[in-house]
């Protein structure tokens, strides 16, 4: 399938776009939404701009890694303007394989000693 | 309260802003861009004071110059690989609009085709003898520097070249050019005297038997063949029994001097009448002159069907060359 050989095609993901997926994993969002989820894994290291946001849905979209969804989540701020997303199959294929991607880098600078965990406690 | 008031300006000022990205991006994306923007800009005032509401419009700026940039740059590669990938039905219409362009440029203003129907250049060119005439040679560029640069050369004697029929204009005709503005001509027993100079022509040909005073010793009393403008030559141009060539004019002769309708019946030919200058045969077809000048059904029947036969494979590619007559020292 075209899809599937696409998908390591894609990797590395910028960290917007494997972010953006991140968010929309567990459930799907609005713009905000995600805007909100990023800042809030990343502990606001990662705040997306609004143009950034939409520019990488945009191409997202285009991939076929998400998807609008018809339906409304949140009936409070319900109005013409929201617009929610959610992951595909290919999105969740890609994210895992950037995810293992990580894991694999994150092992190897363990292996150098760059992540052992009184630095790590150090930073934070 | 003062960030409530941020917040509408900023969301204005954001609103504007939206503006410099693509019309196709902000057709899709400018509602719900506005609408994060005011969401986050509310929490952030809420959350946060307005300190830090404006940090958070400054970095929306610096996102909105990057993202419009890039998405601009999207747009103009998304469009181009669009236009690339619908080449096959317009490469094919810009193809031929292209081909035709450059014919039309290329036949108004380089070649024009040109057939010749009469004989009166025979021995050099003959009836039938389809050509392309080059239009540039003789085609005056206008200033000294694209003198230099285009082939531009005067017209000479000796040359043949193609002119629009100075009674008709809308005929082309192929004729030698015998004589410049000042030259004086007048004939001898059918040899062409130039400034006193008798001229040994080797192009030419002669195939009358009899003497015919007005053609052979030009310039005579006119004859019936003569044209008004001929006779207008004739009163006006003559001097001590020779016709001087007046500025921005030329005399010209058919080589087949005893059946060529020239300058002798219908006068000079004006230079801008000038058309160019024959270049090479590319097809000569014997053919009678009728077919040659008026394409009919018959003509066309003709080519077909013994399009080998009558086509004089001799006469192929041949170039047509000017050719200097030789002067001779004395007067006849």
């Amino acid at each position: 399938m075209s899809k599937m050989k696409s998908a390591t095609e894609l990797l590395p993901l910028t960290p917007p776009v494997f972010h953006i997926l991140l968010a929309l994993s567990d459930e799907e969002r609005h713009g905000y939404g995600i805007m909100q989820e990023v800042a809030r894994q990343t502990e606001d290291a990662l705040q997306l701009g609004p143009g950034t946001l939409y520019g990488c849905l945009k191409r997202m979209l285009a991939a076929g890694l998400v998807e609008e969804s018809d339906e409304r989540r949140d009936p409070e701020l319900d109005d013409q303007r929201r617009r929610y997303y959610r992951m595909t199959a290919l999105g969740e294929t890609v994210a895992r394989a950037e995810a293992r991607r990580l894991a694999n880098a994150v092992l190897a600078a363990k292996s150098k000693r760059l992540l052992d965990r009184r630095a790590e406690e150090g930073k934070s | 309260m003062p960030a409530t008031l941020l917040t509408r300006c900023f969301c204005a000022i954001y609103a504007l802003l939206l503006n410099a990205y693509p019309r196709e991006f902000r057709r899709r994306y400018a509602g719900e861009m506005r609408q994060v923007f005011s969401d986050r800009c509310r929490q952030v005032a809420r959350a946060h004071g307005w300190p830090r509401l404006v940090r958070f419009a400054v970095a929306s700026g610096a996102d909105w110059v990057v993202s419009a940039v890039r998405e601009g740059i999207d747009a103009i590669v998304t469009t181009r690989r669009a236009s690339a990938r619908k080449s096959a039905p317009r490469g094919f219409v810009a193809e031929w609009a292209m081909t035709i362009l450059v014919y039309l440029f290329a036949t108004t203003t380089l070649v024009q085709a040109y057939v010749v129907p009469t004989g009166s250049m025979e021995k050099t060119l003959r009836v039938g003898d389809h050509m392309l005439v080059d239009r540039l040679t003789y085609a005056d560029p206008g200033s000294a520097a694209l003198k230099r640069v285009l082939p531009y050369r005067d017209v000479a004697r000796g040359d043949i070249v193609a002119l629009l029929f100075p009674e008709d204009v809308r005929q082309t005709y192929v004729k030698r050019v015998i004589g410049l503005p000042g030259d004086r001509i007048h004939l001898v027993n059918g040899n062409v005297v130039r400034n006193g100079r008798r001229l040994i022509e080797p192009y030419t040909q002669h195939i009358a038997g009899t003497r015919d005073p007005y053609r052979d010793d030009f310039p005579t009393a006119p004859d019936m063949y003569t044209s008004p403008r001929g006779r207008d030559m004739l009163l006006h141009h003559v001097r001590a029994g020779e016709v001087v060539v007046p500025p921005g004019a030329l005399f010209v002769m058919g080589d087949n001097r005893d059946n060529s309708s020239d300058s002798r019946y219908w006068g000079f030919v004006p230079r801008e009448y000038v058309v160019g200058k024959p270049l090479i045969v590319y097809w000569s077809f014997d053919a009678p002159t009728e077919d040659l000048e008026n394409w009919s059904l018959r003509h066309v029947v003709d080519v077909s069907l013994h399009f080998f036969s009558k086509t004089r494979w001799d006469r192929m590619l041949l170039v047509p060359r000017s050719q200097a007559a030789v002067e001779t020292e004395s007067e006849p």
